[in-house]
């Protein structure tokens, strides 16, 4: 049998217990897909900071109103003041649209309409953006499929931007130092760095949180959406906001989801509207959303939270609302 | 010099032949997957496989025209032997590398008896196959390799890859390498969905276990114990082409016989060669150095040149194995015990039973991580057929692919239109756990994710009194039984910890009765 020296003993030792904390450490660092604390945390946030009022007369919320989507999007931007005003030249640019599902089409309106999400890429790469992502973390089937399905991929491509499919790696654990229901969240790394992010939800109704509009659409930057639609889900998706703040919202109500929301699949509850409302202020353009609906701001429990944090304004009659007719 | 040049010679043919075939065998697993249009079809090793297609058949009790491919190695058997093993089987492809070839010199006779288990293998597979169970099809070679690499090795890559990945990205100067690389690998070599499979690492076990072996003796497996080895040496008894020795020339220096990768020659015997234990590898006609050992064509059928089983012995095993597969059948009387076992859309227990090869294509396949290999539960004979196991994957909506990768027709392939209708189980709620009903706290998330246009899950608005006594409106979640599919996205997402609030349970047809019922 082999005899070893002291020596050679201390070194094997040395050798495995190097191996076990190498592994220990990588192990520790990489386990990176904690849920959000469940545990309601005290309430120590502080007010968020408001969004900057706009330049010059710019409007603070824009809606227009016609037939062609793609013109509504470039007619709603310029009354916010041209796309100039949020997107610079060489800007890293994220467009986030609902993509929720890969078994619906446009029509469906469950998820974005692909003209209004082609037309912003286009309004971007034309003020001179490096890159310009559209992406999504769909719930229901593969993101490839989704994509196709919804027509997204086809409009993006078309206009010279990139769908990327959201990969595991780039979520990462990220405190969220206003957070009131939770403190730290899996955010995708990428959204959080861009120059820009723009927030392209559809208008629709949502089972759980009464309307699904621009606050809660950022909800596809986490890996585990599934566990903030709990009874806090308001102040978690609004925790979320105070993290990832879009740059620019653009609320799709080309056509609106108004029952068996989120994902539909009845073209009766599908109702054609013809708008597109945009501002920087994400509450403001989920408040006047909601009147699509019937409602105000005050029904949709999110929205309300947002503004009584200080996300934004919901009172649509302290801001400046441009409506265009196309 | 000449003539050592030219011996190298079908060498580096053979393992030329064997990497282009594990190639193909990887590069079709993977396309497959991917759902790229690969030249060849995506089972083509399990068509080729007369062991698989011969057990399927016997077991259905009728032809499966594609498994019909497997005629093609028995004609190539019965012309050139058993060359299958060292020339096309990838997983004799990876047991020959890994075995310790110099640590071990062929002694005459020892571990010869272990040659016949490959035939009671194979003996075993057959009868239960007729029985009805292809139970014991998991010791097929090319089953076990594509269940391993797929359900085992590929999962555990990935999970390396992803891990190292992720904390690579925290750092800037990484990101763009790793951007590109990940674009790259994703859909690609890796799954787009992370996998990860129940039995992973039961199935590694298995798979080292089988490498372990050839520390005992060289390609143990191939040589003592694999039944479609079994099954091919049979054939080969009769094959065209033999190994010969001529007596002439040879000087008796003992290198063929010691150095055979399967110790298929007999020094005892003039060094003649059992052509059911030769795979054709043509080392020894290579290395021989008087070349007095050539491949030339016979016409009488050869003697079994080992000691043939006494009656008592084959009368014992036939015993043994009847014993065996009667307690395999035992298995179904057991179901009932077991909690719940969910099939693929279409499929019946009965199909996975006589139809499924236990192959793990449609698990390959599945992109949302429905389907898992079933671990062996109280009915053991069901081990690693698929089964949907919601919690961890669901299926999707928009996919047919299971159906239409399936070898044997065990999934059955379905239109979507079909699929969508299709009944894997209906969904049910756990009231004492549901948070609606337990906790009159909102929760809508299996309703939000119904995939169906008319819901199979609803919403009823009740009045409870809150945890302050106060009466508030709850919204709580009722399946409508009737619309249900079960195709598991409920069950998938439920935001309870641990076992779902929702579950989706085998259905056992009276959804169907009632549908029926109501339209008349």
């Amino acid at each position: 049998m082999d005899t070893i020296d002291r020596r050679q003993f201390i070194d094997r030792m040395l050798a495995l217990g190097g191996t076990a904390l190498a592994t220990a450490a990588f192990l520790s660092l990489t386990g990176c897909s904690k849920e959000p604390t469940a545990e309601p945390v005290a309430d120590n946030s502080t007010p968020m900071p408001p969004p900057p009022p706009p330049p010059g007369d710019a409007a603070y919320l824009a809606v227009a109103r016609g037939e062609s989507p793609t013109t509504l999007v470039q007619r709603s931007i310029t009354a916010l003041g041209g796309i100039e005003r949020f997107v610079k030249p060489g800007n890293n640019v994220i467009i986030k649209p609902n993509i929720c599902v890969g078994y619906r089409t446009s029509e469906y309106a469950a998820t974005t309409n692909p003209e209004v999400v082609g037309a912003l890429v286009a309004l971007c790469l034309g003020a001179g953006a490096k890159r310009v992502r559209v992406m999504d973390y769909p719930f229901g089937g593969t993101a490839d499929q989704a994509y196709s399905n919804s027509g997204i991929k086809e409009a993006v491509l078309a206009a010279g931007g990139e769908m990327e499919v959201m990969t595991k790696m780039k979520f990462q654990d990220t405190t969220i130092p206003n957070g009131k229901s939770i403190t730290s969240c899996s955010a995708y790394r990428d959204i959080v760095d861009a120059d820009v992010l723009i927030d392209v939800p559809i208008a629709k109704h949502h089972g759980g949180a009464v309307l699904t509009l621009g606050m809660k659409n950022l909800l596809g930057v986490v890996s585990n959406p599934g566990s903030y639609h709990t009874a806090d889900m308001a102040e978690r998706v609004t925790d979320l906001n105070s993290l990832v703040r879009p740059h620019l919202t653009v609320v799709d109500a080309v056509r609106i989801l108004m029952n068996n929301g989120p994902t539909g699949g009845n073209l009766n509850d599908v109702k054609q509207v013809n708008a597109v409302i945009a501002s920087h202020d994400v509450v403001a353009a989920d408040s006047y959303a909601a009147t699509l609906f019937g409602k105000t701001a005050l029904d949709v429990p999110i929205v309300r939270a947002g503004a009584r944090r200080g996300l934004g304004t919901m009172d649509l009659s302290s801001i400046k609302i441009e409506e265009i007719a196309v | 010099m000449a003539a050592r040049k030219r011996s190298r010679r079908w060498r580096w043919i053979r393992l030329s032949v064997q990497i282009l075939l594990l190639v193909l065998f990887l590069y079709l697993l993977i396309g497959n997957r991917v759902g790229a249009s690969t030249f060849l079809p995506g089972d083509l090793f399990f068509l080729l496989d007369p062991l698989t297609g011969l057990s399927a058949m016997l077991a259905a009790k009728r032809f499966i025209v594609p498994m019909l491919l497997g005629l093609l190695t028995i004609g190539l058997t019965l012309v050139l032997g058993r060359a299958w093993c060292s020339w096309v089987c990838p997983l004799g492809t990876l047991l020959e590398w890994t075995s310790l070839r110099r640590r071990y010199r062929n002694a005459p006779g020892r571990l010869s008896h272990w040659r016949h288990v490959k035939y009671l293998t194979l003996a075993a597979v057959l009868l239960g196959a007729l029985l009805g169970t292809l139970s014991l099809l998991i010791l097929d070679p090319i089953t076990i390799l594509f269940r391993t690499l797929a359900s085992g090795l590929i999962p555990g890559a990935n999970w390396l890859v992803t891990h190292g990945e992720t904390y690579l990205y925290r750092f800037e100067p990484f990101r763009g390498f790793l951007d590109g690389f990940d674009r790259f690998i994703r859909g690609t070599l890796l799954p787009a969905a992370e996998p990860y499979f129940i039995p992973s690492l039961m199935l590694i076990a298995v798979f080292i276990g089988i490498l372990a072996l050839n520390a005992i003796r060289p390609r143990f497996w191939c040589r003592y114990v694999c039944p479609l080895g079994g099954l091919l040496g049979l054939v080969s008894r009769v094959s065209l082409l033999r190994r010969t020795v001529d007596p002439e020339k040879c000087n008796a220096c003992r290198r063929c016989a010691r150095e055979c990768p399967v110790n298929a020659i007999d020094s005892d015997k003039a060094y003649a060669s059992d052509p059911a234990e030769c795979t054709l590898c043509l080392k020894c006609v290579e290395d021989c150095p008087t070349r007095a050992i050539a491949v030339r064509t016979q016409t009488q059928p050869a003697r079994p040149e080992q000691e043939g089983l006494t009656r008592r012995q084959v009368l014992g095993s036939f015993g043994i194995m009847l014993a065996g597969v009667a307690l395999l059948r035992l298995a179904p009387l057991l179901r009932g015990s077991d909690q719940r076992r969910l099939r693929p859309p279409g499929s019946s227990e009965d199909d996975m039973m006589k139809k499924c090869l236990r192959c793990g294509v449609c698990i390959n396949i599945c992109p949302t991580r429905a389907l898992h290999p079933s671990g062996t539960g109280a009915d053991y004979d069901g081990v690693w057929t698929p089964m949907v196991v919601p919690r961890l994957g669901y299926c999707d909506y928009m996919c047919t692919r299971c159906g239409e990768a399936c070898p044997t027709g065990a999934i059955p392939e379905l239109s979507l239109p079909e699929k969508q209708q299709t009944v894997i189980g209906k969904a049910e709620i756990d009231e004492n756990r549901c948070i609606p009903w337990a906790q009159n706290v909102n929760c809508i998330v299996c309703q939000e994710m119904c995939p169906l246009a008319e819901k199979a899950i609803e919403l009823e608005d009740v009045t409870v009194p809150n945890s302050q006594g106060l009466e508030t409106v709850v919204r709580r979640p009722v399946v409508v039984r009737e619309r249900c599919t079960g195709c598991g996205l409920c069950e998938n997402k439920c935001p309870v910890p641990g076992e779902a609030a929702i579950r989706v349970h085998p259905d056992h047809g009276e959804g169907q009765q009632r549908r029926r019922g109501h339209s008349q």
